[in-house]
């Protein structure tokens, strides 16, 4: 195997004879040990070796991106020349462009080398906890995996950040089955760079399947009523993220088709809601060090107090735009908990669902959502009733923001985002 | 053209295990113009080889990104250390795989190679085109994409073979708003199996469709919101392959119904109106080839069609070698592989609603009062079978005829309950292949179904 550093040194020679005169390029080298379960049976241990280089080169203003996973010396000179080629095949535009010279960092993060033993130990003891503890459910499928990544980031404005990363991720599907009877699926993923704590303990793992055991149980839920919804912190990132696709992201706004366009400094959210993007959060493991334009990355709030603070920007749409790049390109998404104890939250609604997974429609571009409220819970006068089956909900994402009733104070941590659980008013509830 | 490195690596196959020597690279290549203006131009290229052992009910797999003799050493020996590993740790003590007879299936076309200029260019007389004949629209895109994958497969028993497959599409968006100010759109994808220069090779054949999205997305300007409930519409346009591809073909593949799919208990029983039939088929469909065909998959295993609802009743699943005999059915080719460091899962090919006789015409004159709906977005669905489906387009049916259209909706239904509710079926297969569907890996598929009268939940206001 060829060494990163050396494959990096030599794309920018074969970039800088290709004619690029602007470029930036990541020579990545992983390894993976994965482990799967199906069926709740193991049934598949891989391993992994993999490399890759992506190059972004600019000649004349105009943009071209290859990505290739040879180091052979004829595979990189083409690859550059290819990357030219394309970019001279392109459209010409002033607002391409990379990052500024930033200081040449190296990031260390996680558990970089892998304990294989502990590992499947702490996988089996899994499999065994979930068996004794929550006999009704059964894994349909589950991923644990080990990624070992070594990177180099160079561009032509001397910039160099040299990453080195590791972490396990613990991906569960499973579903509760009792006889004939069986409920929907759910999937849980936890981001880890510890083996110090028996899987069941990370993230919301047991009431993860707490739930979904007693989804077996459904209660009905005819008709249709305009009612509270509480968004569990898995559901809500599902929202949170296409809030910040629909009204704050590149597309959208370089279509100025986002409702969001004019109110950057205005408030977007009930004042309660501070919605931040924390990569270096020491509770989000392995978090973006640096963005995809080549800038260091940096924490920064989307929504401060209610405020709308940024936009979710690359630095093409920002310099087509007129608004700042984001000051980082990760979806590291962190909402500190509340003040109301999530007992309380549940008392405190009149008649609503909790929400567990939402299977719906892309939401229009005017945030409006349609979809099935999945692994869910009714609630009527402050007590959780039961759970419903085909019970769906529609709403708008910018009206969610602006009808919040509270936001518990406990959170969950699963290693790519830390989030409570939060309730808001008027969503549309149908039963069947 | 990948070159042969692993048929000379037979002989260091074990003794007593199933192996699988596969190498493989896979293309991509994409441009998009959003407003004119090129925010992509992507070429990405991944090879290299894997080999996956079967040894007593579990697999060892590894994969390395070269294509070199060396590399396919290597990855034998830890597929092989992998497998060995589980069985001493998990064994499930199963024995060994039926065995296929072996053959050599010939490479089924030549791949080539498509330069960015060739899709740029065609992509701004597209958005050159919509610019000058509908400036009123609010914003437009216009993406053209070509993937391919080309693998050479080698197997200690059963098939081997050298297959290719590219596909290429043309995604238009359009935007503009309704008459309240609400921000509305539309697309429209053409494109199909073969590189971009077979399927696209004249803009101006394609401005009909174009017109047509535009003067769909008039009419959704001035459309209504759908009323919420339990309605008679008539499935149509790639919604009934949405159907068979979500809610009805996930349910059947072996892997799910080991892990609890509602097909498990649903075997050999009525599952459906006796007008519905499904089948998942592997290259050729009615007469003609499929949309995406495929002649092998990556266990080695032969492609044929998988029967899987017949007249209504659930007859069959798709299947790996190993959960054929599990189920004791045969393998028919559903055990495939995105990339050349993914395992083989079961995944659907070309998943369709067979035609039945009626005239959709006939169907649309049938209905007193529900939706036409033509248009999807996106589709879901549970191993329980409950779906949901993003409807962008659709009109009401008001006694018997097309009215107003309606602004995008959500249906959801439980398969095998919906299903019995079929009760018109239309003469005329429409199919899909630009999907990606999602399981663990990406994979391309195939889909498609004739117009369907059924009862479906509608969500709205």
């Amino acid at each position: 195997m060829e060494d990163i550093r050396e494959v990096a040194k030599k794309v920018g020679t074969a970039l800088e004879r290709a004619g690029a005169q602007k470029a930036q390029y990541t020579v990545t080298e992983k390894e993976t040990h994965e482990f799967n379960v199906d069926g709740g049976e193991f049934s598949l241990f891989r391993t992994l070796f993999d490399h890759s280089l992506t190059i972004t080169a600019y000649k004349e203003n105009k943009k071209g991106s290859v990505a290739i996973n040879s180091f052979a010396d004829s595979a990189l000179t083409q690859a550059a020349e290819d990357c030219i080629r394309s970019a001279g095949n392109g459209i010409s535009d002033s607002a391409y462009d990379i990052a500024p010279r930033q200081e040449n960092k190296r990031f260390c993060d996680g558990a970089y080398e892998p304990d294989i033993d502990l590992f499947f130990t702490r996988t089996k003891e899994l499999m065994r906890d979930i068996r004794e503890q929550y006999p009704k459910i059964l894994m349909e499928q589950m991923i644990v995996s080990h990624d070992k990544v070594h990177s180099i980031y160079q561009n032509t404005n001397g910039t160099e950040f040299e990453s080195c990363r590791g972490a396990y991720s613990i991906s569960l599907m499973f579903s509760g089955h009792e006889g004939e009877r069986s409920t929907s699926f759910f999937g849980s993923d936890i981001y880890t760079d510890r083996l110090d704590r028996p899987f069941i303990e990370l993230g919301s793992l047991r009431k993860d399947l707490a739930d979904v055991q007693a989804q077996l149980s459904t209660v009905p839920l005819t008709g249709k009523f305009e009612g509270t919804i509480v968004l569990t912190p898995a559901s809500m990132k599902e929202f949170l993220y296409a809030i910040g696709r629909n009204f704050a992201s590149d597309g959208v706004i370089l279509e100025k088709t986002s409702i969001w366009l004019d109110k950057l400094g205005q408030k977007v959210a009930d004042e309660r809601i501070t919605l931040s993007l924390r990569p270096g959060d020491p509770r989000i493991v392995c978090g973006e060090r640096y963005t995809g334009d080549g800038f260091l990355s940096e924490d920064f709030d989307l929504i401060q107090n209610g405020v709308l603070k940024s936009f979710l920007l690359s630095l093409y749409v920002a310099n087509k735009s007129g608004f700042a790049p984001a000051k980082n390109s990760s979806f590291a998404v962190v909402m500190e908990g509340g003040d109301t104890p999530y007992d309380e939250l549940i008392k405190g609604i009149k008649r609503g669902l909790i929400v567990g997974r939402f299977s719906g429609g892309q939401p229009g571009i005017n945030g409006e959502f349609s979809g099935v409220a999945k692994n869910s819970f009714l609630i009527e006068d402050g007590t959780v009733k039961g759970a419903v089956s085909e019970t769906m909900i529609n709403g708008n994402l910018a009206g969610l923001l602006n009808s919040l009733v509270a936001i518990s104070k406990e959170t969950v941590e699963d290693g790519s985002s830390v989030l409570p659980y939060a309730a808001f008013d008027g969503v549309v509830i149908s039963g069947k | 053209m990948l070159e042969d490195f692993i048929s000379g690596k037979r002989a260091l196959f074990s003794e007593g295990v199933h192996t699988e020597l596969r190498a493989q690279e896979n293309r991509n290549r994409r441009i998009s113009l959003v407003q004119g203006n090129l925010t992509g131009n992507q070429r990405t290229q991944s090879a290299g080889v894997c080999a996956r052992v079967y040894q007593n009910g579990v697999y060892g797999f590894s994969s390395m990104a070269e294509c070199t003799g060396q590399a396919a050493e290597a990855v034998l020996r830890a597929a092989t250390q992998n497998a060995a590993f589980m069985d001493r740790h998990v064994g499930r003590g199963k024995g060994s795989l039926e065995p296929i007879p072996q053959r050599e299936i010939p490479l089924n076309r030549e791949m080539q190679d498509t330069q960015q200029k060739r899709y740029i260019e065609f992509a701004k007389e597209v958005d050159a085109y919509i610019t000058q004949k509908y400036p009123g629209l609010s914003s437009r895109s216009v993406m053209a994409l070509e993937d391919s994958m080309e693998k050479r497969i080698c197997t200690s028993d059963g098939c081997s073979g050298h297959i290719c497959s590219p596909r290429s599409y043309l995604y238009v968006f359009m935007n503009t708003e309704t008459t309240s100010g609400v921000p509305i759109e539309l697309f429209e994808v053409m494109g199909g199996a073969g590189i971009f220069g077979e399927n696209f090779t004249d803009p101006a054949l394609l401005y009909p469709k174009l017109d047509g999205l535009y003067e769909k997305l008039m009419k959704k300007r001035e459309g209504v919101y759908a009323e919420a409930g339990l309605k008679t519409v008539v499935l149509g346009g790639i919604l009934p392959g949405m159907l068979a591809h979500e809610a009805v073909g996930h349910t059947v593949e072996a892997d799910l119904v080991l892990g609890g799919s509602v097909a498990g208990p649903a075997l050999h029983k009525q599952v459906a109106s006796g007008l519905v039939s499904m089948v998942d088929f592997a290259h050729t469909a009615f007469g003609k080839t499929a949309p995406l065909p495929v002649y092998l998959d990556d266990e080695g295993t032969p492609a044929q069609d998988a029967v899987l609802i017949k007249e209504g009743v659930l007859t069959g699943y798709m299947n790996s070698r190993e959960s054929a005999q599990h189920f004791g059915m045969q393998p028919a080719g559903n055990a495939r592989a995105f990339g050349f460091s993914d395992e083989p899962l079961i995944r659907m090919r070309n998943t369709a609603v067979l035609p039945g006789k009626d005239k959709l015409e006939d169907i649309i004159a049938s209905v007193e009062d529900g939706y036409y709906l033509t248009d999807t977005n996106n589709g879901q669905a549970d191993t329980t079978g409950e779906f949901m489906f993003g409807v962008c387009m659709g009109y009401e049916i008001k006694k018997g005829k097309l009215g107003r259209a309606i602004l995008d909706t959500t249906i959801s239904g439980v398969a095998f309950e919906m299903l019995k509710t079929v009760d018109m079926v239309s003469d005329t297969v429409v199919w899909a292949s630009s999907g990606m569907c999602g399981k663990k890996q990406p994979m391309p598929v195939g889909m498609g179904g004739p117009a369907l009268r059924c009862k479906v939940m509608i969500g709205g206001r």
